[in-house]
């Protein structure tokens, strides 16, 4: 059978092994141009296609250079679509003024809560975060917001249950039953604090 | 090698090769990818290739025939059909395969 890669899976492959060096941007034929990426963006682009977390490299255009499989999946978006592409067109319409600003302006771990429109039609909330930006190009990780809150959200109630069994544990329980409980309720915080760690990792 | 393997490969036939390199002027991969190119072409094509390098540095527009997203990138123009490989060709086994010089199994 011959081999018949995928245009698509060839691009990132030889991105992700820095095989290439430019892309070449632009709407149209008129407005065509080639980007250059440093050195370092490609031992960048190495390292995030390992990632669990959608990460994409912007000019200040809105131009998509770069995106991992993550941030692919998240939009449920063949990633041969989004290379080049302006990011904005996957931006609601209410949020693409504010991702203008965010990408012109492009200070170093600034954020932007934003909602993205996912193939299907249906919107994805995330955080943007600017990680770095170098020679007009942006490194943006994306994080699912829904998921952020409700981690968010669990962790500060493991925090008050920490709270508790520690404020029980300073008032010296005489009561051997009422020590078992406590103990039983901190082994059982630190057993939903691993659950939520990996959670995280695996659904970010 | 299979009668077919050779045709494809234009050892049995006077078929020259037409391939087409995208480049962004002197850049590592750009250069990376000539150099690799030729190599592969003197070890597989034996003479019968022609190889045409396209700087968009020089002049974006040029990729329009071709739906170029990165640089470098290779395209074989002939024998049909017509094959694009995206980047510097360091990979000989997967440059060999998107050429069509290498059947793979699977």
């Amino acid at each position: 059978m011959e081999f018949d890669m995928s245009e698509a899976e060839q691009l990132r492959q030889a991105i992700a092994a820095g095989e290439v060096d430019a892309f070449l941007v632009g709407k149209d034929d008129k407005d065509k141009r080639v980007l250059l990426l440093a050195g370092a963006y490609q031992r960048y682009r190495q390292l995030v296609e390992q990632m669990q977390q959608g990460a994409i490299t912007c000019s200040v255009h809105g131009d998509i250079l770069y995106a991992n499989q993550r941030f692919a999946e998240m939009l449920g978006t063949p990633m041969a679509q989004l290379y080049a592409a302006p990011l904005e067109g996957y931006v609601s319409s209410p949020d693409r003024a504010r991702l203008s600003s965010f990408l012109l302006v492009s200070a170093r771990n600034s954020t932007i809560d934003i909602a993205f429109t996912r193939r299907d039609g249906t919107l994805m909330p995330a955080r943007l975060e600017l990680v770095n930006f170098a020679d007009g190009y942006a490194s943006i990780l994306v994080t699912r917001l829904a998921q952020l809150q409700w981690a968010r959200a669990a962790e500060d109630a493991l925090n008050l249950m920490r709270g508790s069994v520690e404020t029980l544990n300073r008032a010296g329980l005489a009561d051997a039953q009422a020590k078992r409980a406590v103990d039983t309720l901190a082994r059982e915080i630190n057993a939903l604090s691993k659950l939520l760690d990996e959670i995280g990792s695996s659904a970010t | 090698m299979s009668t077919t393997e050779k045709k494809r490969n234009g050892q049995e036939t006077d078929e020259v090769w037409e391939l087409r390199l995208y480049t962004a002027g002197q850049t590592p991969k750009s250069i990376a990818a000539l150099a690799n190119l030729k190599r592969i072409c003197e070890e597989h094509l034996h003479g019968k290739y022609k190889i045409e390098v396209v700087d968009l540095m020089a002049n974006p527009r040029l990729a329009k025939e071709h739906q170029i997203v990165a640089i470098p990138t290779l395209v074989k123009k002939l024998p049909q059909p017509l094959r694009q490989i995206i980047g510097d060709l360091s990979d000989k086994e997967r440059a060999l395969v998107g050429l069509q010089l290498r059947q793979i199994d699977r």
